[in-house]
């Protein structure tokens, strides 16, 4: 979707910008920012990630597989020692605990690529190279009707540069 | 008349949750000057050449034992575990370091940790990687490695998960997986950074596939940073369970000296010992090398050096822990063993471990010694052959005094055994300087987060506002 895209060297002007434009109902919009800065997440008021869901249900997935395997292989394959069990889950828990680190992390990161929408091959409209050296930037996704007063609106809160861009 | 005399020009004991950058103006410095440590130099290529000398020399006995026979490496039955066990421990050791900078120092908001994370979380790849080798240099056949890997075959057989080497199998691999995703994931934001000022266009092209397009917006970062978070939740009780598990290939035998529940919190209190030791071994030269003094700042120093001056003392403790539990548990072969230990065949080495890990370091309750790069870079050292050799009293004086007196024996390393050692340590550090010069050695990110954002001067709507909320998050911290 089309758009404006305002480039601010100041932290305070584009927190500024984003407050303004999220009262006047503009709310598709993309913060950047060279580092994360919690001042951002105030002002977006963004709801809380959901990678946790991604950790819990993979920690719990990997750990179920891990005592698992060791379970399975000890029935498959018994080694009848004197009275012991076949199946014990004292030393199975290491499996089962390395499988849920294991498992959980990798899950954890593919929530974090799923929620962030990476991998992307190919950088899209709305960015500039400078928003990862040391300026700050907002692309505003707004209909052709209200690109104006977007424009109008970036450039009266300090952004040094404002461009159309689709 | 008395007279009042000025005050005494200390130095600072800054409180190590956060130790300030005041040389770091803005991003563009910070951007600007770590990118400069990428562009290769004379000695960076000798460094390289000297480390892959070392590699092939490694490569090249291995090459040897595996056409000759394991016989050629110094086994003296029943020492059936040499060289490679001591090392493959001395290495999973050197990584925990990494890990305890790059994750629980994060749990734990310590803001010293900051500019050498990066080094060290690197380095607990590279010696992973390098741990890893060993025990398969050690089976002799590497070919049939794979045999430890649970999956169904026509052999039907399968690993014995009630064995500690196969929980070895499962706490290295995971170890290795899940630092190498910690060290990428920092990374994605850095090598951003790369993307966007890099000129040449396959550099550029590589850096933006491997930057996965990463764009820093505001969605990102904050699911960046819960999973960050997490990973750093993982890692965390994973360092303590990898060492430990490493322990357990000793520690649930019979053997005098090795048949102790001591044994898992004293592994890795010496792993993150030895892996500190390590640290400040590659962190000095590269802040000099690099000129990152005003990264690294000797407060970030001073701030690591109480850390290993605790872990030394730690280590410490274990060591006379194990003493005296041989002494009352009234075992004469336990008691025999640890008398043997220091007075015995394998006296010197004892004392090597006793002295580079519990005295020297000792040093360090002063503060002049902790500042001083020059001290803090010989001492890494002595931790270094201290902690190899704590490595080879654990294992070879208990194989080779074990109950029967009639197989008492002597061990003596063989040139392959040394070879391959020193191959271990051309392996680490080439890929290490390979790392150096391809990516970020300092945390971009992580280093901006520091550094005050810019503000406007002459205020504005708001302004105020804005200005608070930035000073109430330095020191909230990422979340």
């Amino acid at each position: 979707m089309a758009g404006i895209l305002g480039v601010y060297a100041n932290l305070d002007s584009l927190l500024e910008s984003v407050e303004e434009l999220k009262r006047q109902n503009f709310r598709d919009l993309d913060v950047y920012s060279p580092a994360p800065r919690p001042e951002l997440e105030e002002a977006v008021k963004p709801p809380i990630s959901p990678v946790r869901v991604y950790t819990l249900i993979g920690g719990l997935l990997g750990a179920t597989f891990g005592y698992w395997v060791a379970i399975w292989t000890s029935e498959y394959w018994p080694l009848v020692v004197g009275g012991k069990a076949i199946a014990s889950w004292i030393p199975y828990t290491v499996i089962g605990f390395e499988m849920f680190v294991l498992v959980g992390s990798l899950a954890t990161v593919a929530g974090m690529f799923i929620n962030s929408r990476v991998p992307k091959l190919t950088l899209t409209i709305g960015f500039d190279t400078r928003f990862t050296h040391g300026d700050y930037g907002i692309f505003v996704r707004c209909t052709p009707e209200r690109a104006s007063a977007a424009e109008a609106l970036l450039h009266q809160y300090g952004a040094e540069e404002v461009r159309s861009e689709s | 008349m008395a007279t009042i005399a000025p005050p005494e020009v200390r130095r600072p004991n800054l409180p190590s949750a956060n130790v300030p950058l005041p040389a770091l103006r803005d991003y563009e410095q910070v951007d600007n000057e770590i990118i400069a440590t990428l562009k290769p130099t004379v000695p960076w290529f000798g460094a390289v050449l000297v480390s892959v000398f070392c590699m092939l020399i490694g490569a090249a006995a291995w090459t040897y034992q595996i056409y000759w026979g394991l016989g050629q490496a110094g086994y003296a039955p029943p020492v059936m575990w040499g060289v490679y066990i001591v090392t493959f421990v001395f290495w999973v050791g050197i990584g925990h370091a990494g890990t305890l900078i790059s994750a629980i120092l994060y749990l734990f908001r310590a803001g010293f940790r900051t500019t050498i994370y990066r080094c060290a979380e690197a380095m607990t790849v590279f010696a992973v990687m390098t741990a890893g080798l060993f025990p398969i240099i050690h089976i002799g056949r590497p070919w049939k490695f794979f045999w430890l890997i649970p999956y169904p075959n026509w052999r039907l057989i399968w690993p014995q998960f009630k064995s500690p080497l196969v929980w070895d199998v499962f706490a290295i691999t995971t170890y290795l997986i899940v630092s190498t995703t910690f060290l990428y994931v920092g990374l994605i934001p850095d090598i951003a950074v790369l993307r966007d000022r890099e000129k040449n266009p396959i550099r550029k092209r590589i850096f933006a596939v491997l930057s996965l397009g990463w764009r820093n917006t505001e969605a990102e970062w904050r699911h960046f940073a819960r999973a960050y978070l997490f990973l750093a939740a993982f890692s965390t009780p994973l360092v303590l369970s990898v060492h430990s598990v490493v322990s357990f290939d000793f520690a649930v035998t019979l053997v005098p000296g090795w048949h102790t529940t001591v044994f898992p919190p004293y592994f890795v209190a010496g792993a993150i010992f030895s892996g500190i030791g390590m640290v400040f071994t590659i962190i000095i030269p590269v802040r000099k090398w690099f000129n990152l003094q005003h990264y690294v700042t000797l407060n970030h120093l001073d701030a690591a050096a109480k850390m290993c001056l605790f872990t030394s003392m730690v280590v410490g403790c274990a060591y006379i822990m194990e003493f005296w539990v041989a002494w009352y548990s009234g075992n004469p072969y336990e008691q025999n063993f640890f008398w043997n230990r220091v007075f015995g065949q394998w006296w010197w080495a004892a004392w090597i471990m006793l002295l580079c890990n519990c005295v020297l370091p000792l040093s360090l309750f002063w503060q002049k010694l902790r500042r001083n790069t020059t001290w803090l870079f010989i001492l890494s050292l002595f931790i270094n052959l201290g902690m190899w050799y704590e490595r080879f009293v654990i294992v070879i004086p208990s194989l080779s005094n074990e109950f029967e007196p009639w197989q008492w024996t002597h061990y003596l390393p063989s040139w392959v055994d040394m070879a391959l050692l020193l191959g271990s340590f051309g392996w680490f550090f080439m890929w290490f300087l390979l790392f150096v010069k391809q990516l970020p050695v300092i945390a971009i990110a992580e280093i901006k987060e520091i550094v005050p954002p810019k503000m406007r001067v002459h205020g504005g709507v708001g302004h105020h506002v804005a200005a608070e909320r930035s000073a109430s998050a330095q020191t909230g911290g990422r979340h």
